[in-house]
């Protein structure tokens, strides 16, 4: 028995987690992160990626490293399955309203990054250094660095706040494509510092003939791959189907784009893209649907992400060198945004606010640096990595925040909503048909008449002295005594009340109520009063009526923002 | 539906009483023995058909009243009559004059349809004067159940059961 024991012992490591128990401890706790943050008014993204640093290489280190490299597909599939989502975000129509803005904006906040982280490493690096070459070399691969924008924690909050109007839009479009510029100027300035950091291999036309390649053949892949599921999308309608030949679809994409080395979140994005404009319909149902599946990927996602920045080993010259980059990251996507909007006339809520929506960075900016390490190892590479990964760290944390203040300040909050979100959004008290008419149950049947023949509801809560509910009329329930006019003289509403089927409470949410009525099948539901007083009753069509009030206002809204 | 196929001789009562609320207890007793609630609903139905009798009185004119509730309680629907030649008084119909015939009729909670067609039949039955006139007359529960059904006795002096409802 001892040794059965022992032996047991021995097998048992809870030390280094099993792949199962990284899983459940990621989705587990980074549920409830989002969940603390969330209550902070902190947008739930940071919280999923703090539970990561916690449980990660930066924190506990529960989570060895051979684990999180069995992670890679996922990663890769989360990334995919987020830009494919992004990709569905550029409607044609958005595209023709904001493009010119797009390109301005782009072009100056991944420029400005790059100026300036540029030119302040090399300041800086100078000055402690005195060494030209290096200071360059790390200037130019920082600053290619520092252009790109995370689109997934990014989005993510775009999603969790559902936002909508041309902030919403404008940030959709510039994460999309600003990934794109930062690998281009990364190939050409990588080749630039090989040349004169005196590595082999330098050869700039070598280099953007490659980028061509990555690029344009991701476009290629992603525009065949779009146009097939397009079609497929029209030929089955279900909802099983639709899922899974869509996730089929993000996964073949990215599949091939690994095995042709050419860059998958542009691939998946331009499926998206393609997805959204050939069949509108279609893919707003797919995208719904994969909205609802996303969640635990997306945390899941996140919680990774925190486990792999690391930021032990960070001394004080790579300190420096970190506030540096993250100082003229800052200020260049902030001026480059403000120039780019300014130009290109952006509405003012855009040009005010979408400098606070750049500074996330992560899985492009860390796979580059990486990258960049395994072409310059040593000094320049480490520094490199360890540089970019602390200041993920950090803008990680701060950049969804800043997100989310900057939709909250335009406006944009809530106005991307369907019938579903706003239903759960509404209490039941407030669709309550203001003051319908109380029937006494001792009212007389004429009486009963005349009171729906002067208000349009069709049910009517019947009510003792103390105004408790007794039953409902409807227009059903008197129908039955017009073919018995004989009886008009001495029925009662009490004799022709019928004894609802339910009732709900006024602090009911409407989301249930909804289901109540679809479950019972039912057309109205009687609101009581915790007193057993009537509060109003919530018809059926009155829902509906309310809820398209409150879709069209939205509508109004967004179209108000420009 | 027609009221006429729901009486039996067991349901119908010769009454003694002349004030309203013993005739209306005589009734409902007669019901509970007819078993239309169980015994420990009595009470509630009894409250329920006063209840009903405090909003508004059941007595419609011309000598008759027909109390009438829907009970949760009520397993199979049942009609009562009570005859009182010499008229209660005090059941303060619309009309002032005093009642000589009560049909109490009972029926469960949801069957709203069959309640109101139920009513209108007993009315336009006894809306008819002579029919009132000669059943007030009659001296026995059986010349009553003659009376109404037109049948001479319901099938084996066993209570004709309404199968549609059982």
């Amino acid at each position: 028995m001892l040794d059965f024991f022992n032996s047991i012992l021995k097998t048992v490591s809870l030390s280094h987690l099993n792949i199962l128990l990284v899983l459940g401890l990621a989705l587990f706790g980074g549920t409830i992160g989002g969940r603390l943050f969330q209550k902070l008014k902190i947008p739930q993204v940071v919280g999923y990626i703090i539970i990561g640093i916690i449980i990660g290489q930066s924190g506990l280190q529960l989570v060895p490293q051979e684990i999180a490299s069995k992670f890679e597909p996922f990663n890769y599939f989360a990334l995919g399955l987020i830009s494919f989502m992004i990709g569905g975000e550029l409607k044609l129509s958005t595209l023709k309203k904001y493009g010119r803005q797009f390109l301005y904006i782009l072009f100056f906040e991944a420029l400005g990054a790059f100026f300036l982280v540029g030119l302040f490493v090399f300041i800086v690096m100078f000055l402690i250094l005195q060494n030209i070459i290096l200071a360059l070399g790390l200037a130019l691969l920082l600053g290619s660095i520092s252009a790109a924008t995370a689109p997934a924690s990014t989005t993510d909050v775009l999603w969790e706040y559902k936002t909508r109007g041309p902030l919403t839009s404008t940030v959709f479009g510039i994460v999309a494509l600003d990934d794109i510029l930062a690998l281009l100027l990364f190939a050409v300035c990588s080749s630039v510092s090989t040349i004169f950091l005196g590595k082999q291999g330098g050869n700039i036309l070598g280099e953007l003939l490659n980028l061509l390649y990555e690029v344009g053949a991701a476009v290629l892949v992603g525009a065949g791959s779009g146009f097939l599921l397009a079609r497929l999308l029209r030929a089955f309608h279900d909802e099983e189907k639709t899922l899974t030949f869509s996730i089929g679809a993000i996964l073949l994409v990215l599949g091939l784009s690994v095995a042709l080395n050419l860059d998958m979140l542009l691939s998946s994005m331009i499926m998206g893209v393609l997805i959204t404009n050939l069949a509108p319909i279609r893919s707003k149902e797919l995208f719904s649907l994969l909205g609802r599946i996303a969640t635990p990927i997306y945390v899941l996602f996140f919680v990774l992400v925190g486990t792999s920045l690391n930021i032990i080993g960070i001394d004080l010259m790579l300190g420096v060198l970190a506030s540096v980059y993250l100082i003229g990251r800052t200020a260049g996507k902030i001026f480059g945004a403000r120039l780019g909007g300014a130009l290109s006339k952006a509405v003012p809520a855009v040009r005010k606010y979408l400098p606070l929506c750049l500074f996330s960075q992560a899985g492009v900016a860390i796979g580059l640096a990486i990258f960049a390490q395994q072409k310059f190892p040593g000094e320049i590479g480490n520094a490199i990595v360890i540089v970019i990964t602390a200041t993920t760290f950090i803008v990680q944390l701060i950049g969804p925040s800043f997100v989310r203040y900057a939709v909250t300040k335009a406006g944009e909050v809530g106005l991307n909503i369907t019938e579903d979100d706003l239903i759960k959004t509404i209490k039941t008290q407030e669709v309550l048909a203001k003051k319908t008419p109380l029937i006494p149950e001792n009212t007389k049947l004429k009486k009963v008449l005349s009171i729906f023949s002067r208000h349009d509801y069709l049910y009517y809560p019947v009510v003792d002295k103390k105004k408790c509910m007794l039953g409902v009329i409807s227009i059903n329930s008197i129908k039955e005594t017009f073919s018995h006019q004989e009886l008009s003289d001495f029925l009662l509403a009490h004799d022709i009340m019928e004894t609802p089927v339910t009732t709900c409470a006024p602090d009911t949410p409407l989301a249930q109520v909804d289901e109540m009525l679809k479950h019972y099948h039912l057309d109205y539901i009687p609101v009581v009063k915790p007193d057993k007083r009537v509060a109003g009753i919530i018809e059926r069509r009155g829902i509906q009526r309310f809820i398209a009030t409150k879709l069209l206002d939205m509508e109004k809204k967004t179209k108000a923002l420009g | 539906m027609d009221f006429r196929s729901m009486i039996t001789e067991q349901r119908i009562c010769l009454l003694k009483e002349k004030k309203k609320k013993p005739v209306l207890l005589k009734l409902i007793d007669c019901a509970v023995k007819q078993g239309a609630v169980r015994e420990q609903d009595a009470g509630a139905l009894t409250e329920r058909i006063f209840h009903r009798e405090k909003l508004m009185s059941t007595g419609i004119g011309i000598g008759i009243a027909i109390p009438h509730v829907r009970f949760a309680g009520v397993k199979n629907p049942l009609i009562i009559v009570g005859i009182q030649p010499e008229g209660i008084a005090d059941y303060m119909s619309i009309d002032d004059r005093p009642v000589q015939v009560v049909v109490m009729i009972l029926m469960a909670q949801n069957q709203h349809r069959e309640y109101i067609a139920l009513l209108s039949n007993v009315v336009a039955f006894l809306k008819s004067d002579a029919v009132k006139q000669k059943l007030i007359k009659t001296e026995t529960a059986a010349a009553a159940y003659k009376l109404i059904t037109g049948k001479s006795k319901s099938a084996a002096g066993r209570p004709a059961k309404d199968t549609r409802y059982a």
